[in-house]
C-alpha cells in the first residue's frame, strides 16, 4: 500500500534563515527554483545529518532584488512595454514559508535545520502526517480520505478511525460554497471508504443520512459515472467503485396519505423505498420540539407527561368524565379524550383547574398537539398505523436515507429530533444491531445554529456532538457556512474538511489560524479537492478525492423520473404491486370502494409489514369483508283480535 | 581562509602567541586608487567632441559578464606586526539571449594570508588551503605601511584572479565579455576582439583644459571622441566614455563611464554600435548599488554572486 522503497531525490530547495526571518521549531523558510514543482499545501522534509523536519507549505513570496518599484520605472523610462524588454532579467527568488507537521527525533525540540529541502515521497507523507501510528501494525485503523498530490506524486491520506468514529475524538464536519458538489460528495465518498476499510475489530457501522434538499442522496444505490481519473484514485486508494449494496429508503407520505413525498418514486426503486408514518405514541414523546420557547413551561410539560404516561395507549377510566373507559391511541382519540375534559368542566360550572391541570394550559397543549397531524400530515397519521426505522435491526454497512425534503421545517425537526434520539437510546442499550451509528446532516447552520433561540434539536445536537463519540454515534455534518453553527458542535468535530469556501466566511475569526495564501487557495479551490483538518495532523492538508461511486441527484432524477400523484385507489394500487401483488386498478378500486380511507391504509400498511408471498390475497384479508348494512322492512302489522262485539271492548 | 571562523581563528592564533585584532580597514573591498590625470591620445577628430551614438539597442548576442571582489581585514598581531587574511574571487557569468537571466560560467576563489615571514612561520600550520604571502623586509618596522602594502598584494591577487576566470571563459565561449573596469589589466584581454571594459571611476582622466570639460559634460545617450588612454603598462586600447543617464541635476560623474575596447581598426567603425548596446545595459537598474548609474546590470549580477558566495560577515 505505501512505497517506502522511493530513492530519494535530489534536493529542490535549500532552508534560509535570517536573523528576522529565522528558522524556529514550528516554522521556517525555504527556496527553490522558479520551475519547482512547490505550491501551498506541498509537503516537504528537511533533513541533516541527525534531524528529519517533515513540512507543509503555508505561504509562497516572490520577489526580485529591485529596490522599488520606482527603479523599475526609471530602467524602462516609464514605457511598460520596454521594461518588458530589458536585456538581462532580474535575480530573483521563490520563497516558501513552511509550517512544521513533525521533527524526528521529537525532543529534543529545536528549531528546524538550515539544510536541503526534498519533495516529500510516500514514506514521507506517511511520517509527516503521523499516520504510521495508524496504518500498520497488528490493529490498524486508517480510513482513506483522499490523495494528497504534488509535483507528480500521489499518496493517499488516511483518517484514524478511532480519531472519526471514536473512541478519542469523533464528528466530520464540511464547509463548503453550495453548487460544487463538493460536501455531499465527499460525505458519500468518505460513507463508501468507512464501509470498505472500517476495521473489523472495530465492529460494526451503519449509517442514517437525512435528505434534507432536493435529490442529493436518493440515488446511493444506484452506480454513478466515474472518469478514468476518479477509478484511479479509487485504485490508489485501495477502494472499489461501486455503489452502496445495502440501502433503505424512507420517506414520509403526501398530505394525501397515498403518494410518497419523496423525488425517488420511480417503480424501479420501489423495493427499498418505504413510508415513514408515525402516530400519537411516536410524536407525543417528542412534542417538546413542536412548541416554541413561550409554550415550553413547567405546566404543559407536566400535562404531556400526564398525557404519555397515564393515557395515550392505555386504558384511562374517569368516571367523572365518562362512564366507559378511553382508549386513546390516536389523535382522534386524543381530541375525544378533551372534548371530554372540557364538556365535564363546563358542566361543572366552577374552577378552572382538573386533576392539577389548569384549564388553559391544556387547552394550549390540545392546540399544539391536535394541529402536529395537520403541519405533519403525511408523516403522521391519525389511523394508527405506523411505519419507522427497523430499530434493532441495523444492519452492518447499511444506509438508511430519511428523505424530509418535502416535509416542513417543523416536521423535519421532529424527525430529525426521534430518530436520533431513538439512535442514541438504542445504541445505549446496544441493541440497534450495530456499534456505531453515522448521522449525515446537511445544512447543519439549520438545526444547530451559532445564534438564535435555545430549540431542542440543537440542545440535542450539541449533547450528541460532545457525548457520542461513547455510544458509538457519530454525527457527519455538512454546512456552507462554518461560523453560523453552534462552536461547539463545530469545535467538538474531530475531523474536519474545507472544500471551496466563501471570502466572506474565510474573513470571520474562526479562520485567523489560516494564513493569506491558504484563504485564497480555499477561495479558489477545485472541484474534487478539500482541505482536511485531523487529529493527527499538525495542520491542514490538502486532499483530491473521488467522484462518489454513486448515482448523482440530477442524474437520478432524469433517469428515474418520479411517479406522478394519483388518486387514492390507483396509489394504493400501485403500493400493493410494489409489494408484489398482482392486480390492476380496477380490482383495487372495485375492491376498495366504498372503504374507509383509513381501513385501507391500515390493510396496505399491514401488508407491507408482513411481506407476504402472496400480497393481493393477505392485504383482501386485511381489509375484511364489507359488512353490508341490513335493511330493515316493516313487518306487516298484526291484526287486531279485538272484535266489534266483543262486550267489554273499550 | 582555514576552515575555521575568524572567531575561532581569533582564538587560535592567541594560542600561538599572537594578539587577537579585529579590523577591517575602510574600503576593503575596492582597489585603492589616486586622482589624477594621464593625457590620451585623440584616436578619432582633433578634439575631444560628444557624438549621439543613436537609440538603445538590446544585445543581440550571447554576453558575459566579469567582475572580482576582495575582502581583507586583520585578524591578529605579532608584537607591532599585522596578519592580514582576505579573500579574492572572481566570475563570469554568461546571458545567452535577449532578456534571459545570466548563468554562471567560470568562478575562482582564493584566500590569503599576508604578513611579514616571521608572522607566518609562526601559524602557517593554521591556514590549510591558504596562499601565504610573504611581505617584503622593505615595508617592515610600520604597521600602516604593511598593511597597506597586504592591500596591494590584494588587488594584485584579484587582478590575476580576473584574468585567470577570463582566460578560462574565453577557452569555451566566443561570446561577448564585458568586464568591470579597464582593460589594460591583461596583455590577452586587449587583444581580444569581442571585449569590452567599462570603468566606472573617474581617478584618471584622460584629459585636461577645454577637452576635460567637454569630456565630463558628455551628454546622456552621447559619447565622446575615442582616444588611447596612457596606459600604466602592457597594450594599448581604444577608449570613450559614454553617458548612461542625464546627469543634470545630479553629479558631473552622474551616468558616466568609461569603455575600453582593443585598439583595432575596427573600433571607430562599431564605437556607436556598442555604445547603443552598452546604453541599453543600463536597465535593470542596479539598485540598491550607489553606484547603479555607471553600474551596469550584468556586472551588479555578478557582485552579488560572489558577495553571496563569500556571505557578508
Amino acid at each position: 500500500m505505501i512505497d517506502m522503497t522511493n530513492p530519494k531525490a535530489d534536493p529542490i530547495g535549500r532552508v534560509v534563515a535570517t536573523e528576522l526571518k529565522p528558522s524556529t521549531p514550528h516554522q521556517f523558510y525555504f527556496w527553490t527554483s522558479r520551475e519547482a514543482p512547490v505550491g501551498i499545501g506541498t509537503i516537504v522534509r528537511v533533513e541533516d545529518e541527525a534531524r528529519v523536519v517533515y513540512g507543509v507549505v503555508t505561504e509562497a513570496f516572490a520577489y526580485s532584488d529591485l529596490m522599488t518599484p520606482l527603479h523599475d520605472v526609471i530602467g524602462a523610462d516609464g514605457d511598460p512595454v520596454l521594461a518588458g524588454q530589458l536585456p538581462t532579467e532580474r535575480a530573483e527568488i521563490r520563497l516558501f514559508l513552511a509550517s512544521v507537521l513533525r521533527q524526528q527525533p521529537e525532543e529534543p525540540l529545536q528549531a528546524v535545520p538550515l539544510s536541503s529541502v526534498y519533495q516529500a515521497d510516500d514514506a514521507d507523507v506517511v511520517a509527516a502526517l503521523r499516520m504510521d501510528l495508524y496504518t500498520s501494525g497488528e490493529r490498524p485503523t486508517a480510513i482513506p480520505v483522499g490523495v494528497y498530490s504534488a509535483g507528480g506524486l500521489e499518496a493517499p491520506v488516511y483518517l484514524d478511525a478511532d480519531f472519526l468514529l471514536g473512541p478519542e475524538a469523533a464528528h466530520l464536519s464540511i464547509t463548503g460554497v453550495s453548487g460544487l458538489a463538493t460536501k455531499t460528495s465527499a460525505v458519500e465518498f468518505m460513507l463508501t471508504s468507512i464501509f470498505q476499510t472500517f476495521p473489523a475489530h472495530k465492529g460494526s457501522v451503519a449509517a442514517v443520512c437525512f435528505n434534507v434538499k432536493g435529490s442529493d442522496l436518493c440515488f446511493l444505490d444506484q452506480p454513478g459515472d466515474l472518469t478514468d481519473e476518479d477509478r484511479a484514485l479509487y485504485q490508489r486508494l485501495g477502494l472499489t467503485a461501486e455503489p452502496f449494496a445495502n440501502v433503505r429508503y424512507y420517506a414520509p407520505f403526501k398530505p394525501d396519505g397515498v403518494n410518497l413525498n419523496t423525488l425517488r418514486t420511480h417503480a424501479d426503486l420501489a423495493h427499498n423505498t418505504e413510508p415513514l408514518v408515525w402516530g400519537l405514541r411516536e410524536v407525543l414523546d417528542y412534542a417538546e420540539v413542536l412548541l416554541n420557547r413561550d409554550d415550553l413551561d413547567a405546566k404543559a410539560d407536566a400535562f404531556i407527561d400526564f398525557l404519555g404516561e397515564r393515557v395515550v395507549g392505555r386504558e384511562y377510566h374517569d368516571p367523572s368524565l365518562r362512564d366507559a373507559p378511553f382508549q386513546v391511541q390516536t389523535f382522534a382519540d386524543l381530541e375525544e379524550f378533551f372534548r371530554a375534559i372540557f364538556d365535564f368542566m363546563e358542566a361543572l360550572g366552577r374552577g378552572e383547574v382538573w386533576k392539577t391541570h389548569h384549564l388553559a394550559t391544556i387547552r394550549k397543549v390540545r392546540n399544539r398537539l391536535g394541529n402536529i397531524s395537520t403541519r405533519s400530515k403525511g408523516l403522521v397519521i391519525d389511523d394508527g398505523a405506523v411505519n419507522d426505522l427497523p430499530w434493532g435491526e441495523f444492519e452492518d454497512r447499511s444506509v438508511l436515507v430519511v428523505d424530509v425534503a418535502g416535509l416542513d421545517p417543523l416536521a423535519q425537526d421532529l424527525v430529525f429530533a426521534r430518530v436520533v434520539s431513538q439512535l442514541r437510546e438504542h445504541l445505549e442499550r446496544r441493541d440497534l444491531g450495530v456499534d456505531h451509528v453515522i448521522v449525515f446532516v446537511d445544512e447543519l447552520n439549520k438545526y444547530a445554529p451559532a445564534d438564535g433561540p435555545e430549540s431542542y434539536v440543537r440542545k440535542m445536537l450539541l449533547d450528541l456532538s460532545e457525548r457520542g463519540r461513547y455510544l458509538g454515534l457519530v454525527l457527519f455534518s455538512a454546512q456552507q457556512f462554518r461560523s453560523q453553527v453552534h462552536r461547539r458542535v463545530v469545535g467538538n468535530a474531530g475531523t474536519t474538511l474545507f472544500g471551496r469556501m466563501d471570502m466572506d466566511e474565510l474573513a470571520t475569526p474562526g479562520y485567523s489560524t489560516l494564513s493569506p495564501a491558504i484563504k485564497i487557495k480555499l477561495a479558489t479551490l477545485p472541484k474534487g479537492e478539500l482541505m482536511v483538518r485531523h487529529p493527527h495532523f499538525t495542520q491542514p492538508i490538502f486532499v483530491r478525492f473521488p467522484r462518489p461511486a454513486v448515482m448523482a441527484g440530477r442524474d437520478g432524477v432524469e433517469r428515474f423520473p418520479p411517479e406522478p400523484d394519483l388518486p387514492f385507489a390507483k396509489a394504493i394500487g400501485r403500493q400493493l404491486r410494489q409489494l408484489g401483488a398482482k392486480v390492476n386498478d380496477d380490482a383495487v378500486a372495485d375492491r376498495i370502494d366504498g372503504r374507509r380511507e383509513s381501513d385501507v391504509r391500515q390493510a396496505v400498511h399491514a401488508t407491507r409489514r408482513a411481506r407476504p408471498d402472496e400480497a393481493w390475497p393477505f392485504f383482501l384479508s386485511c381489509l375484511g369483508r364489507v359488512v353490508e348494512p341490513e335493511v330493515v322492512r316493516p313487518r306487516r302489522a298484526i291484526p287486531s283480535v279485538m272484535r266489534h262485539d266483543d262486550p267489554y271492548a273499550p | 581562509m582555514p576552515a575555521v571562523s575568524t572567531v575561532g581563528l581569533r582564538r587560535l592564533l592567541g594560542q600561538r602567541g599572537l594578539t587577537p585584532a579585529t579590523w577591517i580597514p575602510e574600503a576593503s573591498e575596492g582597489r585603492a586608487e589616486e586622482a589624477t590625470i594621464r593625457p590620451a591620445r585623440l584616436v578619432e577628430g582633433e578634439v575631444v567632441a560628444a557624438h549621439p551614438v543613436g537609440a538603445a539597442e538590446p544585445w543581440p548576442d550571447p554576453v558575459a559578464f566579469l567582475d572580482g571582489i576582495q575582502r581583507y581585514q586583520i585578524v591578529g598581531y605579532l608584537d607591532a606586526a599585522p596578519l592580514v587574511v582576505a579573500r579574492v574571487a572572481a566570475a563570469v557569468r554568461e546571458r545567452s539571449g535577449p532578456g534571459c537571466r545570466p548563468r554562471l560560467a567560470v568562478a575562482l576563489e582564493r584566500r590569503l594570508a599576508i604578513g611579514r615571514p616571521e608572522v607566518l612561520d609562526r601559524v602557517a600550520d593554521l591556514f590549510d588551503g591558504t596562499q601565504l604571502i610573504p611581505l617584503d623586509d622593505k615595508v617592515a618596522g610600520h604597521p600602516v605601511r604593511e598593511v597597506q602594502a597586504a592591500r596591494k598584494v590584494v588587488d594584485r591577487e584579484r587582478g590575476a584572479l580576473e584574468l585567470e576566470v577570463g582566460r578560462q571563459f574565453r577557452a569555451k565561449s566566443d561570446a561577448w565579455l564585458v568586464i568591470d573596469g579597464a582593460l589594460s589589466e591583461g596583455i590577452d584581454w586587449v587583444s581580444d576582439p569581442r571585449m569590452i571594459g567599462v570603468v566606472k571611476s573617474h581617478s584618471t582622466l584622460p584629459f585636461g583644459g577645454a577637452d576635460q570639460v567637454t569630456y565630463l559634460r558628455t551628454p546622456y545617450a552621447h559619447r565622446s571622441s575615442v582616444f588611447a588612454p596612457a596606459t600604466r603598462s602592457l597594450a594599448p586600447v581604444h577608449s570613450w566614455a559614454l553617458r548612461l543617464w542625464p546627469w543634470e541635476g545630479e553629479d558631473l560623474f552622474h551616468g558616466l563611464v568609461r569603455i575600453e575596447t582593443r585598439a583595432g581598426d575596427d573600433t571607430l567603425s562599431r564605437v556607436d554600435q556598442l555604445s547603443r548596446w552598452l546604453l541599453a545595459e543600463r536597465a535593470p537598474v542596479s539598485t540598491p548599488d550607489p553606484r547603479w548609474d555607471r553600474l551596469l546590470y550584468g556586472i551588479h549580477d555578478v557582485e552579488v554572486y560572489l558577495r553571496a558566495r563569500m556571505g557578508t560577515r
